[in-house]
């Protein structure tokens, strides 16, 4: 028994500084290829080619990592305080009030004062997470499936503000907002990644808080329970730091899918372990994997740049089918 | 250890506890029966903490419940759910391992200690071999004698079961009924385990509580409560009594 713990102790850092290791290579990819293509002595002479580095690609592919990060945080936190793995800020409707809140925005013509859109778009989220979580509250009591269900009803009535919003758009918003709705990292800016770094440093240190009671709703709330964990006080500060950090990926980088939903069930493949393990696993494996699908949008089609969106879910969809069928 | 006074519970709808009183000493192994919703689940979620009684009281070593820390109420006391499942697999020896939560600081990580209980918890359950398996490659027998462990590991002084005996099949029946007796003769733990399989729960415990409409209808000896019109009376079917092997057994009659 002895030797299995321990190589496991030791594996778990292992698998960290792996991961680590594997998103630094991959961003070092990230920054290295675009379609301006940088050569070692442009950047030592060039003042254009610095810039292209440290203003335009530098920010994206670091904005990048941290909002894969986010949106597979969320995602393993929501799975865990819903115990359900189909659980994600997107199917909660928290991306959906971001957007549907941006859209409006932009419809009303905000889009001209800088960081007004994605101010509205933060609100909606919080807002969307109040009104999922109130709406599947019952005496001091959240029902895992009146929640999904409440996210289900609140999607369609986002659909229909953002649809409505579009409709009121001239047409340079109408394409501004696209862009938005498909999710893009195309001129993020310094400050927007310290923002993004500041919500997931917070976030983070509050779930590796909580860690110790949050491994333990895996076996149900009532077992939690009897096990002196505060379930009702868990899942209130779970929830809000979920929603928050979802609000703040999607106000800097528009709506990804996938992310949430796809990083958790990935890392729990090839890592079956309480929730102190998956943490920074699934962290690091969502800045991997939107870095990576980053990389992807740039360069795949010359001159073209693919919505990031569309290929985190044309990457989700056929393996989230195969965990599907794997579960079944 | 346990003195439980004057409790009632309700739930949004229906009273499920009218006014239970009863207690346990140290070193029982007994058995809650009833028919089915007459309250057993509820009598053992309020003594588990799970749910706080709507009048009266419990006390466990002299302290009300409401006295204790939750953790440190969790290091004394040990609570099995009627159906314990986790949302993803794990190893059975990190599921046992989590039973030793209520011992850990906020940042700690299980010690060689720990593993050393989970691993004595294991072997006694007889379920070792399983430490490395997975849960989804577990049948429902192992899965509960796992589950069980992990209550175990925290050596509770009180160890509330709901139905143990459930969906398990003959054999199982019989393997974890006569280990629930000898967790108690071993460990000098109080088991309190819901069941309605009668003749089981009578054959091996101390004490047999009966539950009826959510009050506690008899505290009864296993011999006492092996009478025809006892059963009639608090479980509601026609039954005869057989003497065989020295014992006396509740058939139904057909």
């Amino acid at each position: 028994m002895k030797p299995t713990t321990l190589n496991s102790q030791f594996s778990i850092l292992n698998s960290i500084l792996l991961l680590g290791l594997i998103l630094l290579i991959v961003i070092a990819i990230a920054i290295s290829v675009g379609s301006a293509s940088l050569s070692w002595s442009e950047l030592a002479h060039d003042e254009t080619a610095r810039a292209i580095l440290l203003r335009i690609r530098a920010p994206r592919v670091v904005a990048a990592a941290l909002a894969g990060a986010i949106l597979a945080v969320a995602g393993l936190a929501f799975q865990t305080l819903l115990r359900n793995p189909l659980a994600d800020p997107f199917i909660l409707g928290v991306s959906g009030g971001a957007a549907a809140g941006a859209a409006v925005a932009t419809a009303l013509g905000w889009g001209k004062y800088p960081g007004l859109v994605q101010i509205i778009a933060f609100a909606g989220a919080a807002a969307a997470t109040a009104a999922v979580f109130l709406l599947a509250r019952r005496r001091e009591h959240t029902d895992p499936t009146r929640l999904l269900l409440s996210g289900l009803v609140l999607n369609a009535f986002f659909s229909a503000v953002i649809l409505i919003a579009f409709s009121f758009s001239t047409q340079t918003d109408l394409t501004a907002a696209l862009r938005w709705m498909m999710g893009s990292l195309q001129g993020v800016t310094w400050f927007e990644t310290l923002v993004l770094a500041a919500f997931l440093a917070a976030a983070m240190i509050v779930l590796a808080w909580m860690a110790n009671d949050l491994r333990m709703l895996v076996f149900g709330e009532e077992d939690a329970k009897s096990r002196g964990v505060e379930v009702e006080r868990v899942k209130l500060a779970g929830f809000l730091c979920g929603s928050l950090i979802t609000g703040a990926a999607v106000s800097v980088t528009g709506v990804i899918g996938f992310v949430g939903l796809l990083v958790p069930h990935l890392v729990r493949l090839v890592w079956r372990r309480d929730f102190r393990v998956l943490l920074p696993l699934t962290a690091l494996g969502g800045a991997t994997l939107l870095v990576a699908a980053d990389i992807v949008a740039r360069v795949a089609i010359p001159a073209v740049e693919l919505p990031i969106a569309a290929l985190t879910a044309l990457l989700g969809v056929p393996l989230f089918l195969s965990l599907l069928r794997r579960d079944a | 250890m346990l003195e439980v006074e004057n409790v009632s519970f309700a739930y949004a709808e229906s009273v499920a506890l009218r006014d239970v009183s009863t207690r346990a000493e140290a070193g029982q192994l007994i058995a809650l029966t009833g028919q089915n919703g007459s309250g057993k689940s509820t009598l053992l979620k309020v003594v588990a903490r799970v749910v706080a009684p709507s009048h009266g009281e419990v006390r466990f070593e002299g302290r009300a419940l409401v006295e204790w820390g939750g953790r440190e109420y969790a290091r004394n006391v040990g609570y099995l759910p009627q159906d314990p499942d986790a949302t993803f697999s794990m190893r059975a020896i990190d599921i046992v391992v989590s039973g030793r939560a209520p011992f850990l600081t906020r940042f700690g990580w299980e010690g060689e200690g720990d593993f050393a209980a989970a691993a004595e918890a294991l072997e006694m359950c007889d379920a070792g071999h399983l430490a490395a398996r997975y849960l989804d490659e577990m049948s429902g027998g192992e899965r509960k004698r796992v589950f069980l462990a992990r209550v175990l590991a925290a050596r509770p002084k009180l160890i509330l079961l709901d139905e143990p005996l459930s969906a398990l099949d003959a054999a199982h029946v019989q393997q974890f009924s006569r280990l629930l007796r000898h967790i108690v003769d071993r460990t000098g733990s109080t088991v309190i385990f819901a069941s309605h399989e009668l003749n089981w729960a009578a054959a091996y415990s101390d004490r047999v509580l009966v539950m009826r409409d959510g009050a506690l209808a008899a505290d009864l000896t296993p011999a006492e409560i092996m009478s025809p019109e006892i059963v009639r009376d608090l479980f509601g079917f026609d039954a005869r009594t057989v003497s065989s092997g020295g014992r006396t057994w509740i058939v139904p009659e057909v």
